[in-house]
């Protein structure tokens, strides 16, 4: 919660829409629509291209136990803007037990930042160790939250064992083109 | 008596744990909430019961029932698009329309025949594929009896109620169990008597919560 995803979000579009892919996007906001609203008042991205899906209060229970909603949501999204090369899905945030449901995505990036503390890796949340991408936003903030980042990056990739982690700033695009480069190679399959 | 497989079949459907969306929807109690006009399980109850005579019993259950004694596309478009301009609030008719989809979807990818054509006829705009009337044509293509999908349509709507009101902080799980007890002896009732001839439904409360929820700034749920 907090940890930088809409800010993600919101450094990808124009990277995916510069590459000329064909984006959607579905946000799970917990309790209003603030997310979907901000990206669709953006500028980034025709408004229509993203829609909200509601959770009931079951932020786990959407994207994993019961994913039929964003399902759908995504379905009506291909119909509509068909074809779609990538439909990026937030989820509502919640905790270090989240975790996606194989049929849901194909691909799932878990995001963390300093400021929630530097022994979120080593506390080895499912997110934080089955997710395909780990990012560590907020990397700025290290100093002024006391946290030894080159500590917190090296636990998470031992936690992790050999899957990725990139250190982000996305307030100013430090190394998002890197996230965009796992999700080119690994779900677009392009170079 | 009922066979052990279809009622087997019964509980798997009718779990919560059966993936198609019903967590998401409130059917307009989170507004009362909001509203302050439902603050405790005695209104929680009292809401149940209300969808449940005025809504359910005469316009769900008839349309479940219909679709369930068919298996004609047309008459299922039919179904579907009467039910859709019976229903005048429009996260009603969208929630309504949300759950359906996730019903067929489930049951799609488990290989129901029924299911899949009602998908196509929601991909080709013949249907918007109304909760009730999925219902009762793909559990009826599961191998329900009438009377076993009617109580498994009613039971969704009360649990999921009861589910909401406790994520709503209006009632612990123990408490929305007691709710569940109390509305059987109303499902028993309805089912006890022949549903009315055309369908029909007044739930001016309820409807005006949903209406106030498209513009509401708390939303929790989809409707």
């Amino acid at each position: 919660m907090g940890s930088g995803k809409t800010a993600l979000l919101e450094r990808l579009i124009p990277s995916f829409t510069d590459r000329g892919t064909s984006l959607a996007v579905i946000t799970n906001d917990l309790v209003t629509r603030e997310d979907a609203e901000r990206l669709q008042r953006s500028g980034l991205i025709e408004p229509r291209r993203v829609v909200a899906v509601e959770a009931g209060a079951c932020p786990h229970t959407v994207i994993r136990e019961d994913p039929t909603l964003n399902l759908d949501a995504a379905e009506r999204l291909e119909m509509r803007f068909h074809p779609l090369d990538l439909v990026l899905l937030e989820s509502g945030g919640d905790n270090l037990a989240s975790t996606f449901s194989p049929e849901l995505v194909d691909y799932w990036i878990f995001v963390i930042d300093v400021s929630g503390g530097g022994d979120i890796p080593r506390k080895r949340g499912p997110g934080v160790l089955q997710a395909d991408l780990l990012v560590i936003n907020k990397a700025d903030l290290a100093p002024h939250v006391g946290v030894d980042l080159a500590a917190m990056t090296r636990e998470a990739r031992d936690v992790r064992r050999g899957r990725p982690v990139i250190v982000t700033n996305c307030r100013t695009g430090e190394a998002v083109d890197d996230v965009v480069d796992h999700i080119v190679r690994n779900v677009l399959f392009d170079g | 008596m009922t066979d052990i497989r279809t009622l087997l079949t019964a509980l798997r459907m009718g779990d919560s744990a059966f993936p198609s969306g019903g967590f998401a929807f409130s059917w307009g109690l989170e507004t009362l909430v909001e509203d302050g006009k439902v603050n405790d399980g005695a209104g929680v109850l009292e809401f149940a019961r209300s969808q449940l005579w005025n809504r359910w019993a005469t316009a769900d259950r008839v349309m479940a029932r219909r679709a369930a004694e068919t298996a004609c596309d047309e008459e299922w478009s039919d179904l579907d698009r009467m039910l859709d301009a019976m229903t005048l609030a429009s996260e009603l008719r969208s929630g309504s329309c949300q759950a359906g989809r996730a019903l067929l979807r489930a049951h799609a990818g488990l290989g129901s025949q029924v299911a899949l054509r009602w998908r196509r006829l929601v991909a080709d705009g013949r249907a918007r594929g109304h909760l009730p009337v999925v219902q009762g044509a793909v559990w009826a293509g599961s191998g329900m009896t009438v009377e076993i999908l009617e109580t498994l349509s009613a039971w969704t709507l009360v649990s999921g109620i009861a589910q909401a009101a406790i994520r709503l902080s209006l009632t612990g799980p123990l408490e929305s169990q007691t709710i569940l007890v109390e509305v059987t002896d109303d499902i028993a009732g309805i089912l006890a008597a022949p549903p009315p001839d055309e369908p029909h439904a007044f739930t001016p409360l309820a409807d005006i919560a949903v209406m106030r929820h498209e513009r509401g700034d708390v939303r929790l749920f989809a409707n």
